[in-house]
């Protein structure tokens, strides 16, 4: 059998996981020589780990919103509002030294984003208006409302236990538990790979390649968090909590998406709403708990991008919603509804991010650096387009 | 006998329109009763009606005489009654084993949340589709890609089940060819036989005059009358529907139904 | 026309109600982007003086868009004000919008960003002296090696201005090689978590060859100072401006060596004092601190009331207590005994 058989035989939505694998790959080697072995370094990896977390976690929720063929425009602007919540109460208004200050604002600041994405979708969902709408007028009101609290100001520092979330010096996981986390992550995938080929999901050659790419990723990713030493000591950072948040809440929305009813509801939606209605799927309670998620995914975002920032700002996660919807995109969902991947969508984040990041390291500026995701944007869409022609 | 299902007074309007005007209608098991009518003359809403998917403005539904209250496809659902939907209401992006179990799924409870019970929804969407059409094999394809034939069998496995007793099919042989049409036939026959009451929409008289009991013809929202298939021609049924004239052997009564009924 | 029709309004009312009412202006002001911490003092300053004076003001917030800017000025001079003032937002594209302010007859200040027109007067902290301020502060402690520049927005002038002022002072130490700049980057809407991500792939291409970060505001040390802790490098010298809380606690901390406060109540009651003295009819040119902007290359020359900022450093904190801008306990929060003087006590 040639490449070119195996490749027909493809899925093709396999097909797109891995091409968009081959392109990251691509994308690092590239990056590593011109940038002379830098991408490939231990504290590269690290920060672009964390520094695509934050779009990968949003673009989870994203890709089911835009699956249900809607939209969110606001995720940069809720993100904004609940780590402001977060960042006021917990160092402006309850007292600084009490243990319980953090947990309890983190709790408050999970709940606002849910409580807003239940608002956007109850609007969305009953009232009909449409999400575009919805979420644009969100972007204006959660922005607005985190100046009116904060009337413009910074807060920092938070407290010590709550920067566990952002990575870096207090959110590393250390070398040890890096490679327990780590095996067993590649069981688990493992496991769902080989469960597929058993059922029929997953082809052979689908199988192979996928298992391959992503078990030498998650060993190669873990042995450069452990190679990246604590500044001053030879103990390594180990995985960042950012990225195990990414994981775990990747991993759960996925079992749902793939293992449970309200899964399939999700795609029904997208693709036919009047089918899905008549023949009983709960359409507005479906789209309802795709923002409500949303809504919550934001402000796990919020918490680590105040954790890692160390300061609640009034601008944060601007333009936050156009690196997630390109991300999300990119990965392969489509704005027609009814298709779109999670993992797609978290490779697109990383792609996106590498670009960014290995642009920087050869010293790229800023206007180029946009211009150039622009295009990559438009290019992943273009090539789908003709995959999707061909086959 | 009591009926088995009646419909009574159902009105519907869309914006200023008149789908529906008082209409009323019965069935009893073990029954085929045809519905014809123009385009738009008002057919597939008042199913819609009966499956739960729509709500009327007023009237009322009575299952065993009892009356019920239809407020969602899952009830009606639970009720016995199952509609093939004109244009199938499949999902393209779903394979035929999803949309078999589409907002019914079976399920398993593991740590407290509800997880599709695959293993289980695949066998019996298997042998419920192999029932309809023996040659249906292609249960991982997204029925997206899948011939008219082979749709329509998978939404007729969807509606025909154990616990059905009120089937409505929409227009079932519209999109298909001679040889799947007549399976359809057969079909209807079959189910005939195990005591269901069936509603059968369509266009081609001639095949309604040969599956049906008795005729409704409808007409701009309204009954316009109720023939008993052995008694009427094709004729008959075209005066019904063009220019609403009732011929004379018609039975009495608005609609379906019968006087003595509306009585009590 | 109108306008003659209202100062015949006025003089009328000030025979009723007296000479204070002859020289009560409306001053309008147009904000570029409300939504940053400093425009609030700005707009309260602003506000306290006219009141002070008798005047009152009218306000708009161009939220970020130069074709809102244009319009919020119209409405502006629609509801009759007397002196415009304008903090532009994309400073080139407001010009035709303060052009027909000045054919109507209502003179026009820019507002802390300078608007090239021979007719505008402009008062602000200089971007420029900020620039130079940051430069001559690292410099202090760091007079050589090699320095990482975090610009703000590419899209701000006023960005632009900070880098001049920043490359005035060592420009010729580049040149002649005692400076390298190693790295520089613009910052998207000169927002934290980008110069951030940005500081940490610094890191990632230079390691520990830098010696100073030249950062162009605070919010943005803020995610330079995260950046460089998760890599150990600590104590580097770094700069800002705006002396934002958590910035000048940063300072205490050690983490930060300067920031260029701009003391906005300052500038706000100088602009209220030059809308008064237009309100009074004087000459503005022979008032105290006026000096003349020129700009060869337009042929522009424009009055101006340039402010220079404070250089806030550990040594001097005490100043910004004084001054109400911060309490001694947001200073001194979280600061480990020994570290400020300060905070010591
Ligand atoms: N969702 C809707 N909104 C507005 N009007 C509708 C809607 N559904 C149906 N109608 C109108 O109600 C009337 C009855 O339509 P219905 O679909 O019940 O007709 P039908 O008898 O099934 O026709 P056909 O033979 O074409 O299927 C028509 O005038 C139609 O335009
Ligand atoms: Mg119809």
């Amino acid at each position: 059998m040639s490449w070119h058989d195996v490749l027909r035989t493809l899925d093709p939505r396999h097909k797109r996981l891995l091409a968009l694998g081959a392109s990251l790959v691509v994308i690092w080697v590239v990056f590593d020589l011109l940038s002379g072995g830098l991408f490939f370094s231990p504290r590269n990896f690290y920060n672009l780990a964390v520094q695509s977390s934050t779009v990968a976690l949003l673009t989870v929720g994203m890709v089911l919103v835009i699956i249900t063929r809607n939209i969110d425009l606001s995720v940069g602007s809720v993100l904004g509002l609940t780590g402001m919540v977060i960042a006021i109460l917990q160092i402006e208004v309850f007292p600084a030294a009490a243990g319980w200050n953090w947990p309890l604002t983190l709790a408050i600041g999970l709940i606002a984003g849910t409580l807003i994405g239940l608002w956007q979708g109850f609007l969305v969902a009953y009232v009909g208006i449409p999400s575009f709408v919805v979420t644009l007028a969100g972007l204006l009101i959660f922005r607005g409302l985190t100046f009116e609290i904060s009337q413009g100001q910074t807060f920092s520092p938070f407290q010590a236990g709550y920067r566990i979330f952002g990575g870096g010096q207090q959110g590393s996981l250390g070398e040890a538990a890096s490679w327990i986390v780590g095996g067993v992550a590649l069981v688990v995938l493992l496991g769902a790979l080989a469960r597929r080929l058993r059922s029929g999901e997953a082809s052979l050659p689908f199988t192979l390649l996928g298992g391959l790419f992503a078990s030498a990723l998650t060993l190669f990713m873990i042995y450069q968090f452990n190679a990246y030493d604590r500044p001053r000591t030879d103990l390594g950072y180990g995985i960042p909590s950012p990225l195990l948040l990414l994981t775990l809440a990747a991993t759960w929305i996925g079992l749902f998406v793939n293992r449970a009813p309200v899964g399939r509801h999700v795609y029904a939606v997208g693709q036919n709403l009047e089918a899905a209605r008549l023949v009983g799927v709960p359409v507005r309670r479906v789209v309802l708990k795709v923002f409500a998620l949303m809504g919550l995914l934001c402000a796990v975002g919020a918490v680590i991008t105040t954790s890692r920032l160390n300061a609640g700002t009034t601008n944060l996660g601007t333009l936050l919603e156009l690196n997630v919807i390109a991300a999300a995109v990119i990965g392969g969902a489509s704005l027609d509804g009814g298709r779109g991947s999670i993992l797609g969508g978290i490779l697109g984040a990383f792609v996106i991010q590498s670009l960014d990041t290995g642009m920087v390291l050869i010293g790229v500026s800023s206007s180029l650096r946009q211009i150039l995701i622009g295009f990559v944007l438009i290019g992943a869409v273009w090539v789908d387009r003709i995959a999707v022609r061909r086959s | 006998m009591k009926p088995l299902l009646q419909i009574e007074s159902m009105t519907k309007l869309f914006g200023g329109v008149h789908a529906l005007e008082e209409v009323s209608l019965d069935l009893h098991s073990g029954e085929v009763v045809g519905v014809i009518g123009h385009n738009g003359a008002g057919k597939s809403t008042l199913m819609k009606i009966v499956s739960g998917a729509l709500r009327p403005d007023h009237g009322r539904i009575r299952i065993d005489g009892e009356t019920v209250t239809l407020d969602s496809p899952i009830r009606a659902h639970q009720l016995g009654i199952e509609m093939i939907f004109q244009d199938l209401a499949l999902l393209d992006n779903l394979n035929a084993t999803e949309n078999f179990f589409l907002g019914r799924e079976l399920t398993r409870s593991f740590l407290g949340f509800r997880w599709n019970d695959a293993q289980r929804m695949q066998t019996i969407a298997k042998e419920a589709i192999h029932n309809i059409n023996p040659h249906f094999h292609r249960f991982r394809t997204e029925v997206g890609l899948l011939s008219g034939g082979q749709r329509q069998s998978v939404a007729i496995a969807r509606a025909v089940h154990l616990d059905t007793r009120v089937l409505i099919m929409d227009e079932p042989t519209a999109a298909l060819g001679p040889e799947e049409t007549e399976m359809v036939r057969q079909l209807v026959l079959r189910l005939k036989k195990r005591a269901l009451g069936i509603f059968l929409i369509g266009h081609d008289l001639q095949d309604i005059l040969r599956l049906s009991d008795r005729i409704v013809a409808m007409r701009g929202g309204r009954v316009v009358g109720t023939v008993e298939a052995a008694r009427a021609s094709e004729d008959d049924l075209l005066g019904m529907i063009i220019s609403g004239k009732v011929p004379a052997a018609a039975l009495p009564g608005p609609g379906a139904v019968t006087l003595d009924q509306e009585k009590d | 026309m109108k306008k003659k029709a209202k100062t015949l309004i006025l003089s009328a009312l000030a025979v009723a109600t007296g000479a204070q009412a002859l020289l009560a202006a409306t001053v309008g002001v147009s904000w570029a982007r409300f939504q940053e911490e400093r425009w609030v003092t700005d707009e309260k300053a602003l506000e306290e003086r006219l009141e002070e004076l008798g005047h009152r003001l009218l306000t708009a917030d161009a939220r970020g868009s130069s074709t809102r800017q244009a319009a919020d000025i119209e409405g502006l001079l629609a509801r009759g004000v007397d002196v415009l003032l304008v903090v532009g937002h994309d400073t080139q594209a407001v010009i035709p919008a303060v052009q027909r302010a000045l054919d109507d007859g209502v003179p026009v200040i820019a507002y802390e960003r300078q608007i090239k027109h021979p007719d505008v007067t402009y008062v602000g902290f200089d971007p420029v002296l900020v620039g130079r301020a940051q430069a001559r502060a690292l410099l202090e402690v760091q007079p050589d090696g090699n320095y990482v520049l975090i610009k703000g927005g590419q899209q701000d002038q006023y960005a632009h201005g900070t880098y001049q002022g920043q490359m005035d002072e060592i420009g010729p130490l580049v040149e002649d090689g005692t400076i390298d700049i190693i790295a520089e980057q613009w910052t998207t809407d000169w927002k934290p978590e980008v110069a951030q991500a940005n500081m940490e792939n610094i890191i990632t291409a230079q390691g520990d060859r830098i010696d100073a970060v030249l950062c162009s505001n605070d919010g943005m040390a803020s995610g330079v100072v995260a950046a460089m802790e998760q890599a150990g490098l600590v104590g580097l010298p770094l700069s800002g401006q705006d002396g934002d809380v958590a910035a000048v606690n940063r300072i205490a901390r050690g983490s930060q060596t300067m920031t260029a406060w701009k003391d906005v109540r300052v500038l706000g009651r100088r602009a209220a004092d030059l809308a008064d003295a237009i309100a009074k009819g004087k000459d503005l040119a022979s008032l105290p601190g006026a000096t003349t902007f020129t700009d060869e290359e337009l042929g522009i020359e424009q009055l101006a009331f340039p402010l220079d900022p404070t250089t806030i450093t550990a040594n001097n904190l005490e100043l910004m207590i004084e001054a109400g801008w911060v309490t001694r306990e947001q200073v001194c929060r979280g600061v480990p005994p020994g570290t400020a003087e300060i905070c010591e006590s």
